[in-house]
């Protein structure tokens, strides 16, 4: 059987995006910056993380609801688990370790951990779907997660209110029953460039016009390869959805009118067809901020939840990660996907969150900056936190960082 | 195309983005962070330009320049290749 007709595709998905949220303009008051950039930005809220979560518990809190779905075979068929980070708890050790043993997945299984900045989770899905499709372990099924913290304060200026944290898990497998792959359908652009990096784990540093710009040309580049592999390609017409890899909104925006306007589009056809094909990937973007490795998974659940198709809707996905590297591919979507989707409840956890002050986001935010520094010994107190996470109304247990012994992470259910 | 035709893309182009800046506030020693372009602003006004005038060059390779008059030059020998 050939690799297309055993038809590799994600089979199901869900994200984890935080228990909290701070509104976007709260940061702009708060931190004296020019309101005149708040509309271009385009986004209204982000996510906060707690002091004991990590990208071990957001990855777990991700891919619980979906491996607990599954059945005794199947969960035992993931033999595969790789998680896709530029937030490493360690340089030796893996999240996916971590995450292996609190999803209680088989012992007969491959763990990996990969990085490359914000692409890192779909070059992971392309080498786990490549592996799945060769045949050599026929009904095998691979467990991909991004997941990623934000670590920054008020020196990222205006990339601060932008920055998401959470993931989003993505089981691939041979029923996929939420995006179906165009076989053979993708183009890639990498060079090496110092756009944006973390050269410490309590400090990022970007570079904005670099970074941007980056972006814009690996959109035009990797798009052009897709195009030199799929015959009679057009960007206005092959795709009914687009879903970017998403670090602000208005980036996207901008992304998309470049791309239309080469085209020849007039500015009325750009807009109208901005928010035809585009803007349904940007709801969920728009209420969390830049979820790094999970961002253009994101934005394919804001398509799948928000979206109004039928059957057999083709979207096209960017995904890009500083450094650089990029993809764009192309898969469907049908009614399947919605029903799949809509288990996850994901649009109603949004809303559920807790809004926080800018005062409560700052003494957070001096405890987020440790979460990933290495000590070697650390405890988590969560009870000063029990009033928040108890406002949120039906919450599923979650996993939580308990302490550190030794460098070793102990988590537990709460 | 001349160092003209880049200059009028430019003003164009900012005018278009920006339409509170005055044409004499595009000066050469200014960069287009200080006429109040934030970072979409700059895309727009770039790819306004680049686009006009038919430039190739990958839009990474603008992202170091220091001011409006090292970014005019850029255009003027791209457009000259």
């Amino acid at each position: 059987m050939s690799a297309s007709e055993l038809g590799i595709g994600i089979e199901d998905l869900n994200v984890y995006l935080g228990c909290l949220k701070v509104p976007v303009r709260s940061f702009f008051q708060a931190r004296g910056l020019d309101e005149r950039r708040y509309g271009n930005l385009q986004m209204q809220d982000r996510s906060i993380a707690l002091p004991h979560e990590d990208p071990v518990t957001h990855a777990v809190n991700a891919a619980k609801p979906i491996v607990d779905a599954l059945g005794d075979a199947e969960r035992a068929s993931i033999e595969v688990l790789v998680t896709a980070s530029e937030s490493g708890v360690d340089m030796s050790k893996s999240i996916a370790s971590y995450v292996h043993r609190y999803l209680g997945l088989s012992g007969r299984c491959r763990l990996l951990e990969v990085k490359q900045a914000c692409f890192a989770t779909t070059g992971a899905v392309q080498l786990a779907s490549g592996y799945l499709a060769s045949g050599i372990s026929p009904g095998a099924r691979a467990l991909v997660i991004g997941t990623d913290v934000a670590i920054v304060n008020e020196r990222a200026q205006y990339a601060e209110p932008t920055i998401g944290t959470g993931a989003a898990a993505l089981l691939l497998g041979p029923r996929p029953r939420v995006f179906h792959p165009d076989h053979g359908a993708f183009g890639n652009h990498s060079f090496e460039t110092m756009d944006s990096a973390r050269p410490r784990p309590d400090f990022e540093i970007a570079d904005v016009d670099g970074s941007l710009f980056a972006y814009l040309d690996c959109l035009d580049r990797s798009f052009a390869a897709y195009a030199d592999r799929v015959e009679g390609v057009d960007f206005e017409r092959t795709f009914d959805y687009l879903a970017f890899h998403t670090p602000f909104v208005g980036l996207v925006k901008a992304a998309h009118r470049k791309m239309m306007r080469s085209t020849g589009a007039d500015p009325g056809q750009v807009a109208a067809d901005y928010e035809r094909r585009v803007a349904p990937s940007l709801v969920y973007p728009g209420q969390v901020g830049n979820l790094c490795s999970a961002s253009v998974y994101l934005a394919l659940a804001s398509i799948i939840d928000s979206g109004n198709f039928d059957e057999g809707t083709r979207v096209g996905l960017f995904s890009y990660g500083s450094g650089c590297s990029s993809e764009f591919f192309s898969g469907r979507i049908d009614m399947e996907s919605k029903r799949t989707l809509a288990k996850h409840r994901i649009a109603q956890r949004l809303a559920d969150r807790i809004e926080i002050t800018f005062e409560q986001y700052e003494r957070l935010l001096e405890e987020n900056m440790k979460c990933l520094v290495p000590v070697a010994d650390r405890v988590l107190e969560t009870a000063p936190y029990d009033a928040l996470l108890d406002r949120i109304p039906d919450r599923d247990p979650m996993l939580v960082l308990k302490r550190i012994r030794h460098f070793h992470r102990e988590y537990d259910w709460v | 195309m001349t160092r003209r035709d880049v200059i009028a893309a430019l003003h164009e182009a900012v005018a278009l983005v920006l339409p509170h800046v005055g044409a004499e506030e595009i000066r050469m020693d200014r960069n287009l962070e200080q006429l109040g372009a934030d970072s979409v602003d700059r895309i727009e006004i770039l790819v306004g330009m680049t686009q006009r005038l038919g430039v190739q060059r990958p839009l990474s390779s603008f992202a170091t320049v220091p001011d409006i008059g090292a970014l005019i030059d850029m255009l003027v020998s791209e457009a000259g290749r």
